[in-house]
């Protein structure tokens, strides 16, 4: 390997391209290694990693042409694939510092189009891997990647940029969590059969939930809904019977008048033993009684209340990204330092900065 | 090793224990009330630290708070083991004394219930309580603490008010435990999520640990306030310290009963048992300055 490599990257993502675009190069796993091979001769790269996600696909090379990676980028994209579009101006391209930078951030979910979701690293941590084990990574990118992990662990570890659920499923989750903790001990009522609370039931089983006990109006839509969900159908007249056994109720039915009214609620609490009971009213217009919050041992969220904590926990992720870049600012520092004592080049300013040119 | 280099080392080592010697000996003659200075520092320390862990988002801060109230801990009780030593009772012979051991079994308490709940985060609330009781305690310690030789004064007297000011630290935790309770239940409750919503343990938790450790705290402040009547009485009666006790211990069996019986929300039941301690820290004091037959004699 060459002592005067550049390290560089470039690709799509969500920023500028849309899914139209990005689902036509997207690269299965299996894909992978062969696709591997190929970029790094078109491309021109001693070392590659190729990282195809959802919201992004993008290369990061070792190279001493880094106009010649540049070059072929996007007619590789369109010959691999078979497509006619021209990538080339939807394509970013970066080199030297700029592109380590980008690589922690990313790494550390800080450029991810939900800040601070942590399935980024995972699936960088997965390219590198398969990169590594088809031989296309050398000291160059070993060291990068893995000083990236690094990074991203001490961002996550030291700022809230992953704290907070940022969606109404997995706020009602952590909500769950706050109010009972371990949610294994707990049975859970899904009232109407809607896609938002089957997606809500279908999380909370994720988080050892036992079973689930489903309640329509229509009997066998409750009964698809309980056998997807290997759960229980309840008959509508039945379902305030079986309320008393349930922790969380899951409320997304179609009334246009209150399913459960305080008065009503009231009369079940005096027959449940006692213990907390979170109530989730995902349905416009409501189906539990507002005032129901008002009674001991009861919390009430509405759908506006739950997206309105995801925005807030989306905000407050937003403002940890500044302290975020603070603290990878001295990793991208010690790689560059690295980097430059590898070739020996020394920097404008007399640091050593190895031989990068942006 | 060469002769020139333990030659070098012999005068080191001399130094060294020359200076031990004088720190010992420095430690042996500092008065007792110093270390309950230090502690006192130390829990302030702890409250500091454990309120700004609350509102920070570092998960490890927890440990420090949990470390600085074990080492305030550890002051603490060097400031009561060598006030027995020096008046060779249970050092609760005063009203000085008697509010250090107050506070000392609230820090047992939580030292106790705090890794066994995976509660540590309540120490950002003892310490508090604790820096607020002995700081109470040393202000007014030139006027009240006078130690002295006692005079024999029994098992059945020392057993009584260690383990009635026992219970009463445990109830403390209870009471805080209910606090944080409240903390997070008004959280859930208006839906307004704070920096503590994350920091703070799950409702759930906090019941479990708020009832259990207020069941104990009765059961031991029964056993203390029970033993009571087996003390001989050379003077008349205590009433204003039995009313006292009879009204906290009311006040108690009412809460755990209606408890039992599943009659009371969690939300009541935190609120009463907050209620019961801070009657106890507003009363505690007056109590036992009114009190007369809890003031132990003097010798000569």
């Amino acid at each position: 390997m060459s002592a005067n490599a550049n390290i560089i990257c470039g690709g799509l993502t969500f920023e500028g391209v849309p899914v139209e675009l990005r689902e036509k190069v997207a690269f299965r796993d299996a894909q992978l290694p062969a696709a591997l091979v190929e970029m790094r001769e078109s491309l021109g790269l001693r070392e590659a990693v190729l990282v195809s996600t959802c919201n992004r696909v993008e290369y990061f090379g070792a190279t001493e042409q880094p106009e010649r990676a540049e070059a072929a980028w996007p007619d590789f994209l369109r010959r691999y694939h078979g497509v006619k579009e021209d990538f080339a101006p939807l394509s970013f391209q970066l080199r030297g510092t700029p592109c380590v930078e980008h690589l922690y951030s990313v790494a550390s979910g800080l450029k991810s189009m939900v800040v601070g979701e942590t399935e980024i690293l995972g699936q960088l941590k997965d390219a590198y891997d398969a990169a590594k084990t088809h031989g296309q990574t050398g000291k160059w990118l070993n060291r990068l990647f893995q000083s990236s992990f690094a990074a991203a662990k001490s961002v996550r570890s030291r700022t809230g940029i992953t704290r907070g659920s940022v969606s109404v499923g997995s706020v009602s989750i952590e909500l769950a969590e706050k109010i009972f903790g371990d949610l294994k001990g707990c049975r859970v009522m899904v009232i109407g059969a809607g896609d938002t609370s089957e997606r809500t039931a279908r999380s909370l089983l994720g988080r050892g939930v036992p079973s689930i006990l489903v309640a329509n109006r229509t009997f066998e839509r409750a009964a698809t809904l309980a056998g997807e969900l290997g759960g229980e159908a309840v008959r509508w007249e039945e379902w305030e019977e079986r309320a008393l056994e349930v922790d969380i109720m899951i409320s997304s039915t179609s009334a246009p008048h209150y399913v459960l009214t305080r008065e009503k609620l009231e009369a079940l609490l005096k027959r449940r033993e006692r213990r907390a009971l979170f109530l989730i009213d995902l349905a416009v217009p409501r189906d539990f009684e507002p005032s129901i919050n008002l009674l001991d041992d009861v919390f009430l969220y509405d759908i506006d209340d739950l997206q309105s904590i995801a925005h807030a926990h989306l905000r407050e992720r937003q403002t940890e990204i500044t302290r975020s870049m603070e603290i990878l600012q001295p990793h991208v520092e010690r790689y560059m330092e690295w980097a430059g004592r590898q070739t020996g080049k020394t920097g404008p300013d007399g640091v050593r900065t190895g031989w990068v040119a942006v | 090793m060469s002769g020139m280099q333990i030659a070098c080392l012999a005068p080191c080592g001399t130094l060294l224990f020359k200076y031990v010697k004088i720190i010992l000996k420095s430690f042996h003659s500092m008065h007792d009330r110093l270390w309950l200075f230090l502690a006192t520092l130390g829990y302030l320390a702890s409250a500091g630290w454990g309120l700004y862990a609350l509102g920070s988002k570092r998960p490890a801060s927890n440990f420090w708070t949990f470390l600085l109230i074990g080492t305030a801990f550890a002051l603490h009780t060097v400031f009561l083991e060598q006030r027995g030593a020096a008046i060779q009772h249970c050092p609760i012979t005063n009203l000085f004394e008697t509010l250090a051991f107050f506070s000392w079994s609230l820090v047992l308490t939580y030292l106790v219930v705090g890794p066994a709940y995976r509660m540590s985060i309540l120490g950002a609330f003892t310490a508090p309580v604790v820096f607020l009781i002995n700081f109470f305690a040393l202000a007014a310690a030139a006027q009240i603490d006078l130690p002295g030789t006692m005079p024999h004064l029994g098992w059945q007297l020392e057993l009584h008010a260690t383990l009635a000011l026992l219970g009463l630290g445990v109830l403390g935790v209870a009471a805080l435990a209910g606090m944080t309770y409240l903390i997070q239940e008004r959280q859930l409750k208006r839906h307004a999520l704070t920096s503590w919503f994350y920091s703070l343990p799950n409702v759930g938790c906090l019941e479990l640990v708020q009832q259990q450790v207020l069941v104990w705290g009765f059961i031991i402040f029964t056993a203390g306030a029970f033993l009571g009547f087996f003390i001989p009485h050379q003077n008349s009666e205590d009433w204003v310290k039995i009313v006292w006790s009879a009204v906290v211990w009311s006040l108690y069996a009412i809460l755990v009963v209606v408890l039992g019986l599943g009659r009371l929300s969690h939300k009541k039941t935190a609120l009463l048992s907050v209620a019961g301690y801070v009657f106890i820290l507003l009363t505690f004091w007056g109590i036992n300055s009114l009190s007369e037959a809890h003031v132990f004699p003097h010798e000569g």
